[in-house]
């Protein structure tokens, strides 16, 4: 790197800097040693990431900046910083996925710093390429919902090991999600585009949703459902598919097959595999949609003026911190690993990228409509 | 000169205290001040009754109206004033109101073609997301009356041994355009303005947490103008001009090694450079709570440092004019009391040393 390419890129992140006083209420950045694929929230104000090498990883339970969280007393908080709680090795790589044996971790206590490894679950009994994904039941008894195939979904308790439900389907999809809607039924997501909804209360077979119409073989699918104003109401759960060319499909989980809206989202196709691309609604801010993994920015969409005819939606707003800040030595551009919501502040994300840097960003809603 | 106090162009500049009513009851110095060189848009002053407190420097277009939720604190120049008289800190006889900063002035800084887009609202998309500021008229206004208190403040700190201004200390600003919050050099424009007739020798001292890099490069070749910047190495700017002394300071840094840190530089700075005059940027986004600043100074660090630096320089003979600098607050009046800090140790430094 010349003096003069190191002055440019200093040019190009003071300019973003500025920029980002307008388009951020808050910005906080972080760099791990090793990229993350995974951010779990742990509290309101603590997440855990973990490496995915194939050798030793080290798993961290960051607390975001205090600062973040002091809203209307900015200046009483000095904390700027990110700050590890707590840390663990593991030697498998962590990105629910390629994880046959699902781990079990426990973070330790106020007074210790370590995170440990407490247990196993046996995972999928089909070896696929895709691996494992999981979900954590919302009840009191701790539960896993684990596969990685359509046909191998179980749940299972944590405490016992034992299996209480298994998904009975015909056919073995390749999983990409697996979300709790309420507390007794999920939906299987497959990357072939397939949605299964289940009810883990009853033995009936799970209704199949087929993918949607796309053109093009080898296109990849990823879901997400979001809980209505009440988890406990499944009809107001809405599911929303993407694809790897950006085409997005919302139903809502009482039909399934039926589109409420559509949008072609522009999204960069680089080629993704199935554990890079990430789309979520928001928690806490009706209709939004976040995308990640097809580039090294996120993107925020308001699907409310979405229609049903499949037309080019554009980003409510896009995070480009990663790609700004990123120096790429190797000619590879930095991409989103992933990104979450925070569960209660409603413009709040988390994302982390390839690079190893870890954003945490409250962006401004600069749109007259919409989120 | 109109009503409002803007000049028409090809009249000379005037300053007016506000007891005088536009008309001068006294002329003290102009005959001192026209011997400057006339081609500048010479300034004359009208002093009325003497105040003899310390001199401050306020202007209530010193503030413009911004789009709602703006990230700069632009209410913050009239809170100072208002906390400073408030707290009897300083009468409003004490203030001077500058006039509005003529284009000649300007120009011996910026560029004719920037000057031209500035005031004529030509400056493209991407120059205006630079700055931070949309452009509009207002903040054209705001900034050439923010740079004539600057250059104000230099000028009676000359005759009266100190000055301070309630705003001022844009020093991002390069001569072809703006950056940062910055649209024109103040400190810049104040101390090309000096050093011309009679030659003198000017030290600016800038304490913001963002290093000065407009003034760095515009004088990084004048021999009269020594630049002196003590900032966070990883605050804005990344991309660092070249200051004649550069101190670069670690996050985090606390009052009393960041104190140190100053008192290991300016004595011998002083003694060796020997400037006629000391234009200091007292930013107070070195504190703790400013929400771009990196650093962990206390209120009290900050009253130590103003204290510091104006005593020091003051003691030497060596009259000093002080500017508010950077803060980033959403707490207006919070801000305000923080950089009305500089005037409050100006206070006692004017009055310990019987001015």
């Amino acid at each position: 790197r010349t003096d003069m390419e190191e002055t440019e890129f200093d040019d190009i992140l003071d300019d973003w800097f500025i920029e980002s006083l307008k388009t951020y209420k808050d910005l906080h950045v972080y760099q791990l040693e090793h990229p993350t694929q995974v951010i779990e929230w742990t509290s309101g104000k603590t997440v855990c990431v973990a490496g995915f090498t194939s050798s030793k990883n080290e798993i961290l339970e960051l607390r975001l900046p205090l600062k973040l969280f002091a809203d209307e007393n900015k200046g009483l908080c000095a904390e700027r910083d990110f700050k590890v709680v707590h840390g663990g090795f593991t030697d498998a790589p962590v990105r629910f996925s390629n994880c046959l044996n699902l781990q079990v971790w426990d973070l330790g206590g106020d007074d210790s710093d370590v995170i440990r490894r407490t247990g196993s679950v046996d995972g999928s009994r089909g070896v696929s390429e895709g691996g494992s994904r999981i979900a954590a039941r919302l009840s009191s008894q701790p539960q896993v919902l684990h596969g990685a195939e359509s046909a191998g979904v179980r749940l299972t308790q944590l405490t016992s090991g034992q299996t209480v439900y298994t998904l009975e389907t015909d056919s073995a999809d390749p999983l990409s999600s697996l979300h709790f809607v309420s507390d007794a039924v999920f939906l299987a997501g497959c990357s072939n585009g397939k949605v299964y909804i289940a009810d883990t209360r009853t033995s009936a077979a799970p209704q199949l949703s087929p993918p949607p119409p796309s053109s093009g073989e080898s296109v990849l699918w990823w879901t997400d459902a979001s809980a209505g104003p009440s988890c406990l109401d499944p009809s107001s759960c809405r599911i929303v598919r993407l694809s790897s060319c950006g085409q997005t499909v919302i139903s809502d989980l009482r039909n399934p097959g039926g589109a409420v809206s559509r949008a072609q989202l522009d999204v960069q196709t680089r080629r993704c595999n199935a554990d890079d691309v990430r789309v979520s609604w928001a928690p806490a801010l009706d209709d939004c949609i976040a995308v990640s993994g097809f580039s090294g920015a996120v993107q925020i969409y308001s699907s409310s003026v979405w229609t049903t005819e499949l037309q080019e939606a554009q980003p409510l707003f896009e995070h480009r911190g990663h790609a700004v800040s990123s120096q790429s030595d190797d000619g590879v551009p930095v991409f989103v690993t992933s990104h979450v919501w925070h569960p209660e502040r409603p413009r709040t994300l988390l994302s982390a990228a390839s690079d190893g840097s870890v954003h945490v960003w409250d962006w401004v809603d600069q749109s007259a409509a919409g989120c | 000169m109109t009503e409002d106090g803007s000049i028409i162009e090809g009249q000379t500049q005037s300053y007016t205290h506000p007891s005088t009513n536009w008309t001068p009851s006294a002329c003290l110095w102009c005959h001192f001040i026209t011997s400057n060189n006339a081609a500048l848009s010479t300034p004359l002053f009208y002093v009325g009754q003497e105040s003899s407190g310390l001199p401050i420097v306020h202007h209530s277009k010193y503030v413009c109206d911004l789009p709602p939720n703006h990230r700069f604190p632009m209410g913050k120049f009239s809170r100072v004033l208002h906390f400073l008289i408030k707290d009897q800190v300083i009468t409003e006889k004490q203030v001077w109101v500058p006039e509005i900063a003529s284009i000649d002035l300007l120009s011996c800084v910026h560029t004719e073609e920037y000057l031209s887009n500035f005031i004529n609202g030509k400056i493209n998309e991407q120059e205006q997301r630079r700055t931070g500021f949309p452009w509009s008229e207002g903040i054209v206004r705001r900034c050439r009356y923010e740079t004539g208190g600057t250059v104000l403040a230099a000028e009676v700190a000359l005759q009266r041994g100190m000055a301070c201004s309630t705003a001022g200390g844009t020093h991002h600003a390069f001569p072809s355009y703006g950056s940062g919050y910055c649209l024109l050099n103040d400190l810049a424009v104040a101390a090309k303005y000096l050093i011309s007739s009679p030659k003198r020798k000017v030290l600016i001292v800038d304490l913001d947490v963002h290093q000065g890099d407009g003034t760095a490069f515009i004088f990084k070749d004048e021999s009269c103008v020594f630049t002196f910047s003590v900032h966070c190495g990883k605050n804005f700017p990344l991309r660092k001009q070249q200051s004649d002394l550069d101190i670069s300071v670690e996050d985090g840094l606390e009052d009393k090694e960041y104190l140190s840190t100053v008192e290991a530089h300016l004595p011998w700075v002083l003694e060796t450079f020997r400037p006629d005059l000391v234009l200091y940027d007292a930013g107070v986004d070195p504190h703790w709570e400013d929400e771009l600043g990196r650093l962990s100074l206390t209120d009290q660090g900050l009253y130590q440092r103003d204290l510091y630096v104006m005593k020091t320089v003051v003691s030497r003979g060596v009259p000093v004019a002080a500017v508010i600098g950077g803060g980033y607050s959403r707490d207006i009046d919070k801000l305000a009391i923080r950089h009305s800090i500089v005037h409050r140790a100006a206070t006692q430094v004017w009055r310990e040393c019987g001015m």
